[in-house]
């Protein structure tokens, strides 16, 4: 049991050391592994504002306000729903969807993202 | 035994507990006091939102008016949570009562307006409101409240505030026009 799982702990750290943040398609091309991004909500301010992502990335928004937020797709595509305080939620990146967003409870709060292209 | 350790506890407590003294200025509250005045002035923004809802018409209103509701609430919520955890209970005084008595001429005066007329004074009134307890916060709350925990509690309402009344600018400009 114990050697079971040593191997396994062993075999993670093997693939950690190969592959720290982009691994070889079978072209030979690095592609980019997902990553993921976090949006902090404080003083009714997305910080960062402006974000590079990639399709397959993940973006997660904490609120640290004591009034209650969103991030909500201009166009209303995607949406985290509402936040209290220490609360968060994720969104997965897909393509094509809207980059754009704001609070749906406080509308003057605007941020948004951009998608580059996954391979690199 | 017991019973002389839960005196003492008490006893404690009490001391803790600063006595209410006849203040007649904002600068003059205690942090109790200034506790008090601001959890009646959350529950009076509520009460104008709802209001708002009751008898306006405009979907912008209603959006703001909601949003002063779960805003408010969530700043007295914490407020509450923090004086159960310092086991203190706010004290009522001379701005406290005053804040009720405007708000209650307030509330009669709106209550007849309807329509564009009734859009347009409530959206006024949340901005001269908002920018009438940002200035008391800042000036009067804050550099005189001696608890650190009360102190940043009311910091970070005021940021809470601050947004309340710009957002309450862009109603006056919407309900303007």
């Amino acid at each position: 049991m114990i050697r079971r799982l040593f191997i396994r702990k062993a075999a993670a750290a093997i693939a950690a050391a190969t592959f720290p943040a982009s691994y070889l398609s079978l072209s030979g091309r690095a592609i980019a592994r997902p990553r993921r991004h976090r949006v902090e909500i404080e003083g009714f301010r997305f910080t960062p504002d402006r974000l590079e992502v990639a399709v397959g990335d993940t973006i997660t928004w904490i609120n640290r306000d004591i009034a209650p937020h969103t991030a909500t797709a201009t166009d209303g595509g995607w949406n985290t729903g509402e936040l209290v305080k220490d609360a968060e939620a994720s969104v997965t990146v897909v393509s094509g969807m809207q980059t754009t967003y704001f609070c749906a409870f406080h509308p003057m709060m605007k941020a948004r993202f951009s998608i580059t292209p996954k391979d690199q | 035994m017991k019973k002389h350790l839960l005196l003492a506890v008490s006893l404690f407590a009490l001391a803790l507990q600063p006595t209410p003294s006849a203040a007649q200025s904002p600068a003059e509250l205690n942090d109790l006091q200034i506790a008090h005045v601001a959890y009646v002035a959350d529950n009076i923004d509520i009460r104008y939102a709802h209001l708002a809802l009751a008898i306006s018409t405009n979907p912008a209103i209603h959006e703001f008016a909601r949003t002063m509701i779960r805003d408010h609430t969530a700043v007295n919520e914490q407020a509450l949570a923090l004086l159960k955890k310092l086991n203190a209970q706010p004290q009522d005084n001379f701005l406290s009562r005053q804040l009720t008595a405007n708000s209650e001429k307030l509330v009669d005066e709106m209550s007849k307006l309807r329509g564009a007329e009734f859009d347009k004074r409530y959206a006024e009134n949340e901005l001269a409101y908002h920018k009438a307890v940002n200035d008391l916060v800042s000036n009067a709350f804050i550099p005189n409240i001696e608890n650190a925990e009360v102190k940043s509690l009311f910091e970070a309402g005021l940021k809470t505030f601050k947004a309340h009344e710009h957002h309450a600018e862009m109603m006056v400009k919407a309900v303007s026009k």
